[in-house]
């Protein structure tokens, strides 16, 4: 198999990559990638933007399929890309707004991962509904630790506080997001 | 689920366990638990998912800056005669704007001797008076007006406390609202016996300076032994 990645050796790297959250692993999927979507989606009634929005869809789709293991790291992430994103701009296309356009190649790829898809995407919109109920101060600090993988001290010095001040800022953060789902769970049970 | 709060050595423990960093033997103890504890493995599932949902928003912001950084297109070569002139045309602009808007001399000196005061350390309890640690952190963040308004709903229960108002005033004073802080430094510095009394007067100094106050800030006197008397001095210096 081709390797993915340029600075890469084995195709796992760009999965380890991913899961780390990497910006140089991101970025090379990205400038990769992208072209083929792109030409796709302008080959079939979609602008470059359109282009973007559908990829970036897919990138998140590849990287939850990755951390929470449901695709091999062997597996190409172009041909998951190009897959995911195509299926999402039929969808696109077949919405009230597009209807009456023409369509150069309409058919759905099918593939046995549909399913997982279909799971995934769900997911991703509990995960968003989850991350939407942070402001943007417990954002700032939350991001930092967890998806940019900084240590408290790093933080602290870029944000111009005490280290000890980001950590209770980040408990207190994650203590709200804890008490809002358990406030969401009690009310669903009083309904259910 | 546990019930009531999660106290932050246990929330750090399953931190440590679900981002991978708890060391092997720990880890192992922590499996053993979890075997037999269905709180804590409800815990840990949660805060997985909790961790997750920050990971995919960062995700989603990286992956909108590539694509900003990428769809930038670069400036061609024809475009750069039309550059030159409106960038030339931009700095006139920019120059006459400034001459127009240049700050006044209290305002430069305040803008060279104003440091914000630091805040106090955010404490480690999540229910000891959480308001205030709340407009705290507001603080600390840079969010002046939002822990301004916090401090200032609490000094309404609490309109002695020498901390609200000092802290309300420093928020004040990040916001740049020199009139709403400058009355309430005035009741701190004058209140001797306070800690923060010092501090108040310096930030008194300086926002009289700021608002060209000259007078009122002259007569503020600052005992020789006092940190900020020498800066003091050579401000008021600057203004003769």
């Amino acid at each position: 198999m081709e390797g993915v990645l340029s600075h890469t050796t084995t195709t796992a790297q760009w999965a380890e990559g991913l899961r780390r959250n990497d910006p140089k692993t991101l970025s090379s999927l990205y400038t990769r990638h992208f072209p083929t979507v792109c030409n796709y989606v302008q080959q079939n009634n979609g602008s470059e933007d359109d282009a973007r929005d559908v990829f970036q869809e897919s990138m998140v789709v590849l990287w939850l399929s990755v951390k929470e293991g449901r695709i091999v790291p062997e597996a190409d992430p172009g041909g998951f890309i190009f897959r995911v994103a195509k299926n999402k701009w039929l969808d696109v296309l077949r919405s009230a707004a597009h209807r009456n356009m023409k369509v150069v190649q309409s058919e759905r790829i099918v593939d046995p991962t549909d399913v997982v898809d279909a799971d995934i995407e769900e997911r991703i919109v509990r995960l968003r509904g989850v991350y939407d109920k942070l402001d943007d101060k417990c954002r700032q600090v939350l991001d930092q630790f967890y998806y940019e993988r900084k240590d408290l001290a790093t933080i602290a010095t870029g944000m111009g506080v005490e280290e000890e001040s980001i950590r209770t800022i980040k408990y207190r953060c994650m203590m709200k997001l804890r008490a809002f789902r358990k406030a969401i769970r009690g009310e669903e049970e009083r309904q259910g | 689920m546990m019930n009531g709060m999660l106290d932050r050595d246990t929330f750090e423990a399953i931190e440590a366990y679900v981002l991978g960093t708890m060391p092997a033997l720990e880890r192992e103890r922590f499996e053993e638990r979890l075997r037999t504890d269905a709180d804590l493995l409800a815990e840990v599932e949660q805060q997985t998912e909790h961790i997750r949902a920050v990971e995919l928003g960062g995700l989603q912001r990286a992956l909108k800056d590539i694509g900003r950084q990428q769809a930038a297109p670069a400036p061609g070569r024809s475009w750069m005669p039309y550059l030159k002139v409106a960038a030339a045309v931009a700095v006139v602009l920019c120059a006459a704007l400034w001459y127009l808007n240049r700050p006044t001399t209290g305002e430069r000196l305040y803008a060279a001797h104003y440091q914000p005061d630091p805040g106090l350390p955010v404490a480690m309890s999540a229910t000891d008076d959480q308001a205030f640690q709340d407009a705290m952190v507001a603080y600390k963040l840079g969010d002046h007006a939002e822990a301004k308004a916090k401090w200032s709903t609490l000094l309404k229960d609490r309109p002695k406390s020498d901390t609200l108002r000092y802290y309300t005033a420093m928020a004040a004073l990040g916001a740049g609202e020199f009139g709403a802080a400058i009355p309430v430094l005035d009741d701190v510095a004058h209140e001797r016996t306070s800690p923060f009394a010092s501090k108040a007067a310096w930030y008194l100094f300086l926002a009289c300076t700021h608002e060209g106050d000259t007078a009122r800030a002259n007569a503020i006197h600052f005992d020789p032994a006092d940190p900020h008397a020498a800066e003091a001095a050579a401000i008021q210096q600057a203004w003769r």
